[in-house]
C-alpha cells in the first residue's frame, strides 16, 4: 500500500480530477474510487483530501452540489468542470510523457551509452 | 466592505454556512467510514476509533480547506480591523490627535485636486476630445505672437489639409436680445457650418447651420442651447421655427442643442452664422485678424505632428498669392496647431500645478507628524510586541498589524478630509476660481471622494511602513533586556524621529518661503501704476448692433449724444469713450507705417496698441501729455486727421524728439497720402493687458470720428466714489437707445483688483497652507521634545541628583531644538531655491533665492521651533530627582 508522502507532488489532484471525471462523488466515495481504479495501490490519507477538495474547487475545476447519498444522507458531490476536464488532459497527457521518459531511462543498458 | 470583497474574490458570502457545511462533509466522511468498518466486522467502538484516527485531526484539516479557499488572509485582515478599531477607540486623545490634522491636510489637498482634475484632467465633454486641435497665426519677429483667425483662414482651408476630417470658426461675441423696451445682453458664439460636427455634437431638435447662411443677407438664423430653450421656451419642440428678436433684428430658431453643451468656458447661449462676404475669404484677407478661433478634429490616423507639416507645407505652397509675402516670411509668419483642451488651460496650468505641489508638501508634513506620533508609541508598546515576538508571533503578521492600524487612522481622516473639502470648494470659488477656465467643472463629487478614499489608505500605508520597520527592530530582544528606557532600540527610534522632524521643518520652510515670494511679487505688482491715477474712474462696455447704427456717423452721433448727457450729470468731472478700456482684455493692435520712415525691404511695421478715442477721454483718465496737445472732443468732426501717440511709440522713431508734426498710416502697407494721421501729441505710457506688462511696441489713438468702432467703453473720471453712478449710467444709456444695455460696469480700481485674482487667490492659498504647515511643524517639535524629555526623566533625576544646575538642562533641551531647526533651515533652502526656480513663471521680478524672503522664512521657523521647545525644556528643567528615581 503507497501512502502520498512517497507520490509525486500534483499527482494528488490528478487523481481527485480523474475519480471525478467518471461520475460524481462525494468526498469519501473519492477516497473509495482512487482506492478501485488503482487496483488498491494507492491508498490516500484521508485528511489530506478534503484541503485538495477544497483547492480544486476554489479554481473552479471541480464544482460541488449537496445530494442524497446511498445511505440517505445529505453529502456534497463533487463533479467536474470543462476546466477541470481540460486539466486533467493536459496533465495525463504530461504525466504519460514523463513515465515513458523514465522508462526509457530506466531501461537504458550499458551498451546504448 | 468585507462582504464586498469577498464576493469579487470568489470567496462564500457566508461564513457561518460555510463552516456548519463544512463540519457536515466530514462528518459524512467519517460515519460513512465507520459504517464500511463495521461492515467488516469491527465493533462500533473500534470502528469509531479506527476511523477517528485515520481522519486525522479534523481542525488542523479544516484550517487546511480555509487557506484552501482562501479565507485565511481575510480572516487575518478583519481580525486586525477589529484589534486596530479597539486599540484606537482605547485611545481617544491619541486617535484624535492624529487624524484631525491629517484631515486638514487631506481636505486641503483634495480641494485643490478638485482644482487640478475640474480644469486640467478631465478631458472635453466631447467625442474623442483627444482630435480637437487649436490653429493660430503667429508673427513672432513683428513681436505679435498669436493672432484671432479670419474667414479667409478657414475657407483657404477647408477640405485641403488631409489631416482634418473637419474644421471650423468661432468667434464670441454678445447680442441685445428681446422685444424693445425688455432687451437684455447675451452672450453668443458665431460659428461656421461644421462648428458642431467638428466638436462631435449634433442639435437635439432642428439642424446645425447650413453653408448658404454664411452671408450676411443671409445669416438671419440661431440655434439655442439647452438651458437658454428650457428658460424661454419652456422647452418646447416647436421653438424651431419661431422668430428671436436679436439687435434689433428677427432671426428663425433653426436648432437646440443637447443638454448640458457649452464650449469650453464660453458663456455664450445662442449661436449665430459667422458670416462673411465673399471677398473676405480669399488671399487678400489671410492675414486680417477677425479675432475668430479656428478649430479642427484630426483624422483617427494621423498626429498634430502630421497636420503641423500639412499646413506648413500649404501655407508656402499658397503664400505667393499675397502680395505682402516677404513681409509676412520676414515677420516669421506660421500657423500653429496645438491640443485645444491643453492649449485653453495653458495660462492656468503652472498656477494649479504650483499650488498642487504646495498643498502636497502639507500633506507630507502631515503624514511625517502622524509617522512620528505612531513612532513615540510605538517606542512605548516595544516590550509588548518583544514578547509576542518571543513566543513565535510571525514577523509579517505584526507588519499587517501595524500597516493596518496606521491605514485605519488615515482612513478615518480621509472620511473627515471629505467633508472639509465638500466645505472648502464652494470657498475656492470665492477666492476667484470661478474665473478659471472650465469654472462649472470644479465640483466635489463621487469621483473625488473615491480618489480621496484611496489616497487616505496608501498614506497609511506608507505611514506604516516606517513605523513597522522600527517595530521589528526595535524588539529583537533589546527591549526585553530589562532596561527599556534609553536602551540600544530606543537609539534607532530616536534616529528616525529626528530625521523626521528635520524633513517636516525643511517642507514647513520650503512652503514659508515660497508663499513669502509670492506675496512679494504681489505687493511689487499692486504697487505698479497703469500710467494714470486709476481711482475715480468709472467705465461700462457699450457694443452698438449693426443693424441699427450702420454708418460711423451714426455711432459718431451717438456717442457725442451719450458723452454730453454724462459731462452733465452731477459729480461727473469729465468723460470719454476709448475702443479697448486697459485691462479689459480688448487689446487691439494694428500695424503701422510712418511716412517719413518707408520700411527697408524685410523691415517689419511696429505693431503697436490702436485706440480710437472721443469726448474728453484724455481729462477723464488723466493720461500725463509729454509734448504737443491731447486730442478732444471736437477733432472726431474735424477733416484733418490729427493723432497722438505715446513715449514708446514716439522714442522708437524719434529718440531725440521732433515726434509732432510726422505723419503715420495704419495697416501694414502704404496708402493714399490723405489717408496719414498727423501726430499732435505724445503722452505717457498706459499698461493695456496687465500691471505687470514689461514689453509694449506702443500706442496710437485716433480721434473716434475717423475710426467709429461699434464696439467701445465709456470712461467717467467721478467726484464720489465710482460705483455711485452705475445706474445713473445705465439710465442714460436707455434714454438715448431704449433697446441698449450698457454692460461690465466697473471701476478701475475694480478692474484692477480682478486683473491680481490670477495671483492673489494662489497667494492667499500659499499663505494658508504654510501658516498650517508652520502649525504642523511646531505641534511635530513639541511632541518630539517632549517624548525626549519624558524618556530621559530618570537620566535627568540621576544629574540633577548629582548637582546639575536646571538650566543646563533646559539648555541641552534647547540646542537639540535649535540643532534640528537648523537642519531643517539648510535643507528647506535647497528646497527654496528649488521652488523658487520652478515659480519664475509666476513672479513678477523676484529672483529664485531672495535673501531677505529667506531670512524671514527663518526667523518666523525660529520663533516657532523656540516656542515649540520652551515647555518641554523647562518641564525638563524641573524634574525632581526623586520623582524620576522613585518612578
Amino acid at each position: 500500500m503507497k501512502n502520498t508522502s512517497e507520490m509525486l507532488p500534483g499527482t494528488l489532484d490528478m487523481l481527485v480530477l480523474k475519480a471525478v471525471s467518471l461520475a460524481p462523488l462525494h468526498g469519501y466515495g473519492v477516497l473509495l474510487r482512487i482506492r478501485d481504479i488503482s487496483g488498491g495501490a494507492l491508498d490516500i490519507p484521508q485528511g489530506s483530501l478534503y484541503p485538495a477538495l477544497y483547492r480544486l474547487e476554489h479554481q473552479q475545476l471541480i464544482a460541488s452540489e449537496w445530494g442524497q447519498s446511498d445511505n440517505n444522507r445529505r453529502a456534497k458531490f463533487y463533479s467536474i468542470t470543462p476546466a477541470g476536464r481540460k486539466r486533467l488532459r493536459q496533465e495525463t497527457a504530461g504525466w504519460n510523457q514523463m513515465a515513458n521518459a523514465i522508462a526509457a531511462a530506466l531501461s537504458a543498458r550499458p551498451e546504448e551509452v | 466592505m468585507l462582504r464586498f470583497l469577498r464576493s469579487l474574490l470568489g470567496l462564500p458570502s457566508n461564513r457561518a454556512d460555510f463552516e456548519d457545511r463544512m463540519s457536515e462533509e466530514m462528518r459524512f466522511h467519517i460515519d460513512s467510514f465507520i459504517e464500511d468498518l463495521v461492515r467488516s466486522g469491527l465493533s462500533p467502538q473500534e470502528a469509531s476509533r479506527r476511523a477517528r484516527i485515520e481522519f486525522g485531526h479534523i481542525d488542523s484539516i479544516k484550517q487546511d480547506c480555509r487557506q484552501a479557499r482562501g479565507l485565511q488572509l481575510l480572516d487575518e485582515l478583519s481580525r486586525n480591523l477589529r484589534q486596530s478599531a479597539r486599540l484606537l477607540s482605547k485611545t481617544p486623545a491619541f486617535t484624535l490627535t492624529a487624524i484631525l490634522p491629517l484631515a486638514f491636510c487631506l481636505g486641503a489637498n483634495l480641494a485643490i485636486f478638485a482644482l487640478l482634475d475640474g480644469v486640467l484632467l478631465r478631458p472635453l465633454p466631447f467625442p474623442d476630445p483627444g482630435r480637437l486641435v487649436l490653429l493660430y497665426k503667429t508673427y513672432p519677429n513683428a513681436g505679435v505672437l498669436r493672432d484671432g483667425a479670419s474667414p479667409a483662414n478657414l475657407y483657404e482651408r477647408r477640405g485641403r489639409i488631409a489631416a482634418f476630417s473637419h474644421i471650423a470658426i468661432s468667434h464670441p461675441d454678445a447680442a441685445i436680445v428681446g422685444e424693445p423696451g425688455a432687451t437684455v445682453r447675451e452672450d453668443i458664439l458665431l460659428v461656421s457650418t461644421d462648428f458642431f460636427s467638428t466638436l462631435g455634437v449634433q442639435p437635439i431638435f432642428g439642424r446645425a447651420f447650413q453653408e448658404d447662411e454664411m452671408t450676411y443677407e443671409t445669416d438671419r438664423v440661431a440655434i439655442l442651447t439647452h438651458d437658454y430653450w428650457t428658460r424661454h421656451f419652456h422647452s418646447d419642440p416647436a421653438a424651431v421655427g419661431r422668430q428671436i428678436r436679436m439687435d434689433g433684428q428677427s432671426r428663425t430658431i433653426v436648432g437646440i442643442l443637447p443638454p448640458g453643451f457649452t464650449y469650453l468656458s464660453s458663456k455664450a447661449v445662442i449661436y449665430t452664422p459667422y458670416a462673411s462676404a465673399p471677398n473676405e475669404r480669399g488671399p487678400a484677407q489671410r492675414h486680417s485678424g477677425r479675432g475668430g478661433e479656428l478649430i479642427a478634429r484630426l483624422h483617427p490616423s494621423t498626429t498634430i505632428e502630421a497636420a503641423q507639416s500639412q499646413i506648413d507645407a500649404f501655407d508656402a505652397s499658397v503664400a505667393h498669392e499675397y502680395a505682402h509675402a516677404a513681409m509676412m516670411a520676414a515677420a516669421g509668419y506660421r500657423t500653429k496647431i496645438v491640443n485645444l483642451h491643453a492649449d485653453h488651460v495653458a495660462s492656468i496650468r503652472p498656477t494649479l500645478l504650483l499650488l498642487q505641489t504646495g498643498v502636497f508638501f502639507l500633506l507630507l508634513i502631515g503624514s511625517v507628524n502622524l509617522v512620528n506620533l505612531l513612532l513615540v508609541r510605538a517606542s512605548a508598546r516595544n516590550k509588548e510586541l518583544a514578547v509576542r515576538l518571543a513566543l513565535g508571533a510571525g514577523r509579517w503578521h505584526i507588519v499587517g498589524e501595524v500597516i493596518t492600524e496606521t491605514a485605519m487612522l488615515t482612513s478615518l481622516g480621509g472620511l473627515l478630509s471629505l467633508f472639509i473639502a465638500a466645505g472648502a470648494i464652494p470657498l475656492l470659488a470665492a477666492l476667484g476660481t470661478e474665473h478659471l477656465p472650465f469654472a462649472h467643472r470644479i465640483t466635489f463629487d463621487y469621483h473625488l471622494a473615491s480618489i480621496a478614499m484611496l489616497a487616505s489608505v496608501l498614506t497609511g500605508f506608507f505611514a506604516g511602513v516606517p513605523v513597522a520597520w522600527l517595530s521589528l527592530r526595535g524588539s529583537v530582544g533589546a527591549a526585553l533586556q530589562g532596561e527599556t528606557r534609553g536602551g540600544t532600540a530606543g537609539h534607532a527610534a530616536q534616529r528616525l524621529r529626528h530625521g523626521f522632524m528635520v524633513a517636516q521643518i525643511a517642507l514647513a520652510f520650503v512652503l514659508l518661503s515660497a508663499a513669502g515670494l509670492l506675496r512679494l511679487s504681489l505687493e511689487r505688482v499692486g504697487a505698479l501704476s497703469l500710467g494714470f491715477p486709476s481711482d475715480h474712474l468709472l467705465s461700462g462696455h457699450i457694443s452698438l448692433p449693426w443693424p441699427a447704427y450702420p454708418q460711423p456717423q451714426m455711432r459718431l452721433t451717438f456717442t457725442e449724444n451719450l458723452l454730453t448727457t454724462i459731462a452733465n450729470q452731477p459729480g461727473v468731472h469729465a468723460a470719454g469713450i476709448v475702443s479697448n478700456l486697459p485691462l479689459s482684455g480688448n487689446n487691439t493692435q494694428s500695424g503701422v507705417n510712418v511716412v517719413s520712415r518707408p520700411l527697408k525691404p524685410g523691415e517689419l511695421p511696429r505693431v503697436p496698441f490702436a485706440y480710437s478715442v472721443g469726448g474728453s477721454y484724455f481729462d477723464a483718465v488723466r493720461v500725463p501729455l509729454l509734448e504737443g496737445r491731447l486730442l478732444d472732443a471736437a477733432d472726431s468732426r474735424r477733416p484733418d486727421r490729427v493723432c497722438v501717440v505715446d513715449e514708446i511709440f514716439a522714442r522708437h522713431y524719434w529718440p531725440s524728439g521732433g515726434a509732432i508734426g510726422e505723419r503715420i498710416f495704419l495697416g501694414p502697407v502704404l496708402k493714399k497720402d490723405t489717408d496719414a494721421f498727423t501726430i499732435v501729441g505724445v503722452v505717457g505710457r498706459v499698461k493695456q493687458t496687465s500691471l505687470s506688462e514689461t514689453t509694449s511696441q506702443g500706442s496710437v489713438y485716433l480721434p473716434y470720428g475717423h475710426r467709429a468702432d461699434n464696439n467701445f467703453y465709456i470712461v467717467a473720471r467721478t467726484a464720489h466714489a465710482p460705483d455711485t453712478l452705475n445706474a445713473t449710467l445705465a439710465r442714460i444709456v436707455r434714454q438715448i437707445d431704449p433697446d441698449l444695455p450698457i454692460n461690465d460696469v466697473r471701476s478701475m480700481e475694480t478692474r484692477i483688483t480682478e486683473s491680481l485674482t490670477s495671483r492673489r487667490a494662489p497667494t492667499l492659498l500659499a499663505a494658508v497652507f504654510a501658516a498650517a504647515s508652520l502649525l504642523l511643524a511646531s505641534f511635530g517639535t513639541y511632541g518630539v521634545l517632549s517624548y525626549a524629555v519624558s524618556r530621559r526623566r530618570r537620566e535627568i533625576g540621576v544629574r540633577v541628583a548629582l548637582g546639575a544646575p536646571p538650566n543646563a538642562i533646559r539648555m541641552q533641551f534647547l540646542v537639540l531644538g535649535l540643532r534640528l531647526l537648523l537642519g531643517g533651515t539648510c535643507l528647506g533652502t535647497a528646497g527654496a531655491w528649488a521652488a523658487g526656480l520652478a515659480m519664475q513663471k509666476l513672479l513678477y521680478d523676484l529672483p529664485p533665492l531672495y535673501w531677505p524672503n529667506l531670512a524671514a522664512a527663518a526667523s518666523v521657523m525660529l520663533v516657532a521651533t523656540l516656542a515649540a521647545c520652551l515647555i518641554p525644556s523647562h518641564r525638563a528643567a524641573r524634574v525632581s530627582p526623586i520623582a524620576a528615581l522613585s518612578g
